[in-house]
């Protein structure tokens, strides 16, 4: 029964047409094999296999144009959101600037975006130059101004792709209030993070008074009710975020959508591929920079960049690669389907 | 050992045309043939991977399912496919065998 169970939930990992077309026979097979004595498992554990690889390849998949403009929407959803998903950790993940030399504190404490700030330390008297910026710096440097430009940039092609992904929907999808409530998800959860941002500008307090004992007394507004919402703020924008990624997944399961613009959410999600594997190799030098630079400044007098969560640099990366390898395979299997969809379907 | 390395290389594509080039054989036909020529054992879900791509390629076709069971032929196409494969396989078996007797080994 346990085995029989194994082999019925293996199964159910299978696309439906591939179900309906082959479980039947699968199932006689895997009778056969088990009263002959081989393991359920192993059975299962092949079946589980197969079903990622018909998942993957959509061998044998009909050539009926339903079936594979759901699989183009589905490959455009994985191919985008493993960047939604990983991207924004990638910017947590680097945290709050600071600069640091042998001479002292140095200031002004952050670079400017390009990195181009005179350098100050305290002297004795007055303010002296800073030691110069250890080469492996800029290289940080540039690195962090094309992960920010890789970030935005790839920021303005999903919001494009989103605007024309929701248009589409309102125009052709069969259940098309429901979807357009779940595409329109991510646009709620903004609302709702503006919303909390509004009120707690309401309530924070925008004055204050010396109490005599060095501490600020606020004289207006609620510093309670700022606290409160700040928290609210957190977990409104990080479950929004979640939700919106799940919603827009399942948009893309559901919506039916014209086949130019299923080619425009192929062009999308290639594009941000690409990106996303610029993004990866910016980070990775700029961790990079990070480490040659702590090994310059060991061996001369240098004013060193250092963030405050580096040390998540490595997990990110590995992250990175897992999470870019899914979406190029999923960009792939977009370019794919729509080729098929392109030259044997319209 | 060494065989059952070997065995587990071998191209599945290959090993399910060569069986079915026998007569139409059911799933489970299938994997006791490719079991008993090579010592290859598939399971359900490799094997339903090879029959859905050769389906698709036009190289075997489904014959009417006999209760659960429904049984595969190969087609024109999957033999010529076949025949072409094994005759460079036969060339590359060939010179081995001449280069392995060149060896002494």
């Amino acid at each position: 029964m346990k085995g029989n169970s194994a082999v019925e939930g293996a199964l159910r990992c299978y696309p439906t047409w591939w179900r309906a077309r082959y479980a039947d026979e699968v199932r006689a097979v895997t009778d056969d094999l088990t009263l002959e004595g081989r393991s359920t498992t192993r059975v299962a554990l092949d079946l589980l296999l197969g079903a990622l690889k018909v998942r993957a390849r959509a061998e044998g998949m009909p050539k009926v144009y339903r079936l594979w403009a759901t699989r183009t929407r589905l490959s455009i959803a994985a191919a985008t959101l493993p960047w939604l998903l990983t991207a924004p950790l990638v910017l947590i993940a680097m945290g709050n600037q600071s600069l640091h030399s042998s001479a002292g504190r140095v200031f002004p404490p952050q670079l400017t975006v390009f990195g181009t700030n005179d350098l100050l330390v305290m002297g004795r008297h007055a303010p002296i130059p800073a030691p110069s910026l250890a080469p492996a710096g800029r290289i940080v440097v540039g690195a962090t101004l094309a992960i920010t430009v890789l970030f935005l940039l790839t920021v303005v092609v999903l919001a494009i792709g989103w605007i024309r992904f929701s248009g589409g929907v309102g125009l052709s999808s069969a259940h098309r209030r429901r979807v357009a409530l779940l595409v329109w998800a991510p646009g709620f959860a903004l609302l709702a993070d503006i919303a909390v941002v509004i009120a707690q500008t309401l309530v924070r307090p925008t004055s204050y008074q010396s109490s005599g004992g060095g501490a600020m007394v606020p004289l207006n507004g609620h510093p309670e009710a700022t606290h409160v919402l700040g928290i609210i703020l957190a977990v409104v924008a990080i479950a929004g975020w979640l939700v919106s990624i799940v919603c827009v997944a399942m948009a893309a399961k559901r919506a039916e959508v014209v086949p130019k613009d299923l080619r425009f959410g192929r062009n999308v999600s290639v594009i941000v591929a690409s990106l996303f594997a610029a993004l990866l190799a910016a980070y990775a030098i700029w961790g990079i920079g990070l480490i040659m630079q702590t090994h310059q400044a060991a061996h001369g007098n240098f004013t060193t960049i250092a963030y405050s969560n580096q040390y998540l640099w490595l997990p990110m990366v590995l992250l990175l690669i897992v999470t870019l390898s899914l979406s190029a395979f999923s960009a792939r299997a977009a370019a794919r389907s729509w080729r098929v969809i392109s030259l044997e379907l319209l | 050992m060494a065989s059952k390395r070997l065995g587990r290389t071998q191209d599945p594509t290959i090993l399910v045309l060569t069986s079915l080039s026998g007569g139409p054989k059911h799933g489970y036909a299938v994997i006791k043939d490719i079991e008993s020529m090579s010592g290859v054992s598939f399971g359900p879900g490799t094997l339903y991977g090879v029959l859905a791509r050769l389906e698709e390629e036009g190289m075997v076709e489904p014959l009417p399912a006999e209760g659960h069971r429904r049984p595969y032929r190969i087609t024109g196409v999957g033999a010529a496919v076949l025949r072409e494969r094994l005759e460079v396989t036969v060339k590359v078996a060939d010179v081995a065998f001449k280069r392995l007797g060149a060896l002494g080994a």
